[in-house]
């Protein structure tokens, strides 16, 4: 409507200086009286009367007529299931800023259940974990894998999203030429799919790669990690890179029939026993008399620092293999469940056999001990110290919360600690969130 | 006690988005060394370890709600008191029978008092009604004044040219506004208020402008000359301008409407640290369409009592006007309104159609219910296809569905994308001039999703 534009660029101008067009509006009778003298107020008149014909006139825009307004292609249909409103409603609560460290695990029983995520949380889901991924990149396979095929079909509509596709769609190519991240994405997906031809494949890669050594181990820890991969681990602990050296050490001690795990279990036995005195039973610990190198290398540190500094040197020599011993060790010592060694009153140990165990049964998955652990914990047990209450706060992230206590009974509501609340909050939080996974 | 209100309540009371995620990360029990409720009074306090040496004192009086905390932010309420109000809905405050301390305490005494005088107040007695005449009369006359003195400005800007508007700053809309305050007429004072940020608005923000001087310029006539109007019309001109009807007065004269309401859309607004929720309801028997307007000061809640998807039998009252669609809620006959599942939605054509009708009877109608079949494209902007198989002829190539641009300021509109996949869905929304502003979709299991 050029009338329109004529109107706009009079009153721009201003009528003291420009005419004031007269515009014909189609099928609308000129009104018959007397022209207003003013010609500001004949161009409020006329602009008026042009605006509420150009609204109610709107035009349908046909396809084609320079606004291209051409379908989008399809989405294929996903057989899978959205989770329930009720999960969908967490996933918001979590995307909106609470315990956003829980998006890994919700996701990852999402996938393990074969359900999906409502489509309309994809788009904040999507943008949260581009946010953060370079610092996780097992998140962008778990979002990518739990959104399903609507997600590869937004990833298609917008380039921030493209690692979806990236993951789902590289072949062979992307291992001889990708970049780290690619790279790093094809090898998460073909150990995700077939564990042993990744292993193969890092052990064919391995002589070569240099600083990649880490991202392959990383690799490992993620998925799938068994017995099988135990030369190749065993092997990194040789290594003149302290990182990878660590990272093979950390791995190993998670694999409770690993040789590493013997060797501690054998570092082990001497440091604690039971005894049974005119006061009761004891729980009695000796910590090792130094480090070796036979130590150093299965990643024993002597160095104290960081959260340690409240331990002294031989204590802390004692939470480290304590943290990378077998846990079965001490059931089969002790001829008790976890619960029942937990029970055994300890004294002063309490605080670093308390962090040991628990490092100890994260590192190995093992739900008996970070049941029983919590439960301790929650009961008023060993968290006095600062790093006390951060191993309560892992383990509140990663112990089955279907089976731990989520309440203390250790004293009036008022009184309770601050991280014996915060792993309830955690506990129940993650409870719900698994239960309403189920529906 | 009260009953524990949950978290969505909680977070309704937040200024903006950002007071809400640092009050989640606030709500762990790592921040709150001491909280306790009172057992029946409705209270719930806690210090909070801030960044100051001294925590931070935070007490809400749950009844009002009115809160009280120490920390020196602006904001209101503040993220302590949301953060603690997440951790009492969560249930880990606990209740104290020994009551507040001190500090909390007395406050909270010094609250229930007044509440107490407050209440046994008297109603306000019907006034004088000579008086009440004689306001009336003053008033019209004042008001008359300020659309004389309106129209006279406008001329101004259009004599001048509004090229200068762009260099013009919010004083030259906010002082033309200030004298439509005085001149009792806030309905003017609102949109003109509103024009301040038209200049910067991007490409077309000429037309834009000058269409809403023109609109107000045939207010201002409308006004002059309202003893010519229709009834209805007068009625909406009255309305615009300012002169509000109480809404016991409403209720009190209009017929009442019964209707299974669908709930279709909801959109909340902020302006001068008041927020509007409008909500949009469409009646299944009578197919009217309405909308409810709910408002509150900041840090008070909307009224939640409607929630998008759901069915309300209830019997509404329209505001009288050229185009009713303001209501309110009579009498609601609750007896379990069964989910009549998602609306039927129409065409972009019946869409225009519908609104171009409205138009003729209420020219500033500039917001209007939308329910229509679509899918979403991006052309590059986000924008939306008819899923009918061609418009109406009214572009003349049948065949070929139309399209309408989203609303700028409803951003990229992915969820609308996800939810869709390509494939058709059915939208409700506001439509206005600058374009279609999404507010809820039905996904394919016929659930309601708010955009």
């Amino acid at each position: 409507m050029s009338e329109w534009q004529d109107l706009v660029t009079a009153s721009l101008i201003g009528t003291e200086r420009a005419e004031v067009p007269a515009p014909a509006v189609p099928g609308l009778p000129v009104r018959a009286g007397a022209v207003p003298d003013d010609p500001a107020v004949l161009l409020l008149d006329r602009a008026a009367l042009l605006t509420v014909a150009r609204r109610g006139g709107t035009l349908i825009r046909p396809a084609g007529s320079g606004f291209q307004a051409e379908p989008l292609p399809v989405a294929e249909p996903d057989p899978a299931r959205a989770v329930s409103p009720a999960a969908a409603r967490r996933l918001a609560r979590m995307l909106g800023g609470e315990h956003p460290d829980l998006l890994a695990e919700w996701l990852t029983a999402v996938v393990a259940r074969g359900r999906r995520v409502p489509p309309r949380l994809l788009p904040a889901l999507l943008d949260r974990v581009r946010r953060i991924s370079p610092a996780d990149p097992e998140l962008r396979r778990l979002s990518a894998e739990a959104g399903g095929a609507r997600a590869r079909w937004l990833a298609r509509l917008n380039p921030d999203w493209t690692f979806v596709t990236a993951l789902t769609e590289s072949g062979g190519d992307t291992w001889r030429l990708g970049g780290k991240n690619q790279r790093r994405g094809y090898l998460s997906a073909l150990r995700a799919r077939d564990p042993a031809a990744a292993r193969e494949l890092i052990t064919q890669s391995w002589a070569a790669a240099g600083p990649e050594r880490v991202m392959f181990l990383s690799v490992l820890a993620n998925q799938g990690l068994s017995l099988a991969d135990e030369p190749v681990l065993e092997a990194a602990l040789d290594e003149r890179d302290a990182e990878v050296r660590g990272w093979a050490a950390h791995l190993l001690a998670r694999l409770p029939g690993s040789a590493l795990g013997q060797r501690m279990a054998r570092r082990a036995a001497g440091c604690l026993r039971i005894e049974r005195g005119v006061r009761g039973t004891r729980l009695i610990a000796a910590p090792p008399a130094g480090c070796d190198a036979t130590m150093r290398r299965d990643g024993v540190t002597s160095r104290r620092g960081g959260g340690l500094a409240e331990m002294d040197g031989r204590t802390h020599l004692l939470h480290e293999v304590l943290a990378r011993t077998p846990l079965r060790t001490w059931t089969g010592q002790f001829g008790r469940t976890a619960e029942q060694i937990l029970a055994v009153p300890s004294g002063a140990w309490a605080p670093v056999l308390f962090t040991g165990w628990s490092r100890a049964a994260m590192a190995q998955r093992d739900q008996d001990w970070m049941t029983a652990l919590v439960d301790w914990a929650l009961a008023g047990g060993p968290t006095g110290t600062l790093f006390g209450a951060e191993t309560l706060r892992q383990l509140a992230r990663r112990a089955d919360p279907a089976r731990c206590a989520r309440e203390t009974t250790a004293g009036p509501a008022a009184e309770i600690p601050l991280p014996i609340r915060d792993a309830i909050s955690v506990l129940r939080f993650r409870y719900d969130m698994l239960k309403e996974l189920e529906l | 006690m009260a009953e524990r209100w949950d978290r969505e309540r909680v977070l309704a009371l937040a200024p903006d988005a950002p007071s809400q995620r640092t009050a989640l990360s606030l709500a762990s029990g790592r921040a709150w060394p001491a909280t306790g409720a009172a057992a029946g009074a409705d209270a719930v306090w806690g210090e909070c370890r801030g960044s100051a040496s001294v925590p931070y004192r935070t007490a809400v009086d749950l009844s009002g709600p009115s809160y009280r905390c120490s920390c020196p932010s602006r904001k209101f309420p503040c993220k302590h008191v949301l953060a603690l109000l997440l951790l009492w809905s969560e249930g880990s405050v606990p209740e104290d029978t020994a009551g507040p301390p001190d500090w909390a305490g007395s406050w909270l005494i010094a609250r229930a008092e007044r509440a107490g005088r407050a209440s046994s107040g008297e109603p306000a007695e019907p006034k004088d009604p000579r008086a009440a005449a004689r306001r009336a009369e003053q008033r019209e006359t004042r008001v008359a004044s300020g659309l004389a003195e309106l129209g006279r400005w406008l001329c101004d800007q259009v004599r001048q040219g509004l090229a200068a508007s762009q260099q013009a700053g919010y004083a030259h809309w906010d002082d033309i506004a200030a004298r439509m305050v005085d001149a009792q007429a806030p309905g003017l004072a609102e949109r003109l208020r509103a024009l301040a940020s038209v200049p910067h608005s991007g490409a077309g923000w000429d037309g834009r402008l000058l269409e809403e001087y023109a609109l107000l310029h045939l207010l201002a006539v409308g006004y002059r000359r309202q003893a010519e109007l229709p009834p209805p019309l007068r009625d909406t001109v009255r309305s615009r301008i300012g002169f509000s009807l109480r809404q016991a007065d409403v209720l009190a004269g209009g017929p009442p409407i019964r209707d299974h309401w669908q709930v279709l859309a909801r959109r909340d607004l902020e302006q001068d640290r008041i927020r509007t929720r409008r909500t949009w309801l469409r009646g299944r028997k009578t197919g009217r369409d309405a909308l409810l307007l709910s408002f509150a000061a900041a840090g008070q809640a909307l009224d939640d009592s409607l929630a998008v998807g759901a069915d309300a039998d209830a019997d509404l009252v329209f505001y009288p006007g050229a185009v009713p669609l303001r209501a309110a809620v009579l009498a609601r006959h609750d007896g379990g309104t069964p989910d009549g599942g998602p609306p039927d939605g129409g065409t972009i054509a019946g869409l225009l159609a519908g609104y171009a009708a409205a138009l003729a009877a209420d020219p500033w109608l500039d917001s209007w219910l939308t329910v229509v079949e679509i899918i979403p494209v991006r052309a590059p902007a986000p924008a939306v296809r008819g899923a009918d198989g061609g418009s109406d002829g009214s572009d003349g190539s049948p065949g070929s569905p139309g399209s309408l641009p989203l609303h700028p300021g409803a951003g990229d509109c992915w969820p609308l994308f996800a939810l869709s996949g390509g494939h058709p869905v059915t939208l409700a929304g506001e439509w206005t001039p600058r374009g279609l502003w999404p507010l809820t979709a039905w996904d394919e299991t016929g659930r309601a999703v708010p955009l």
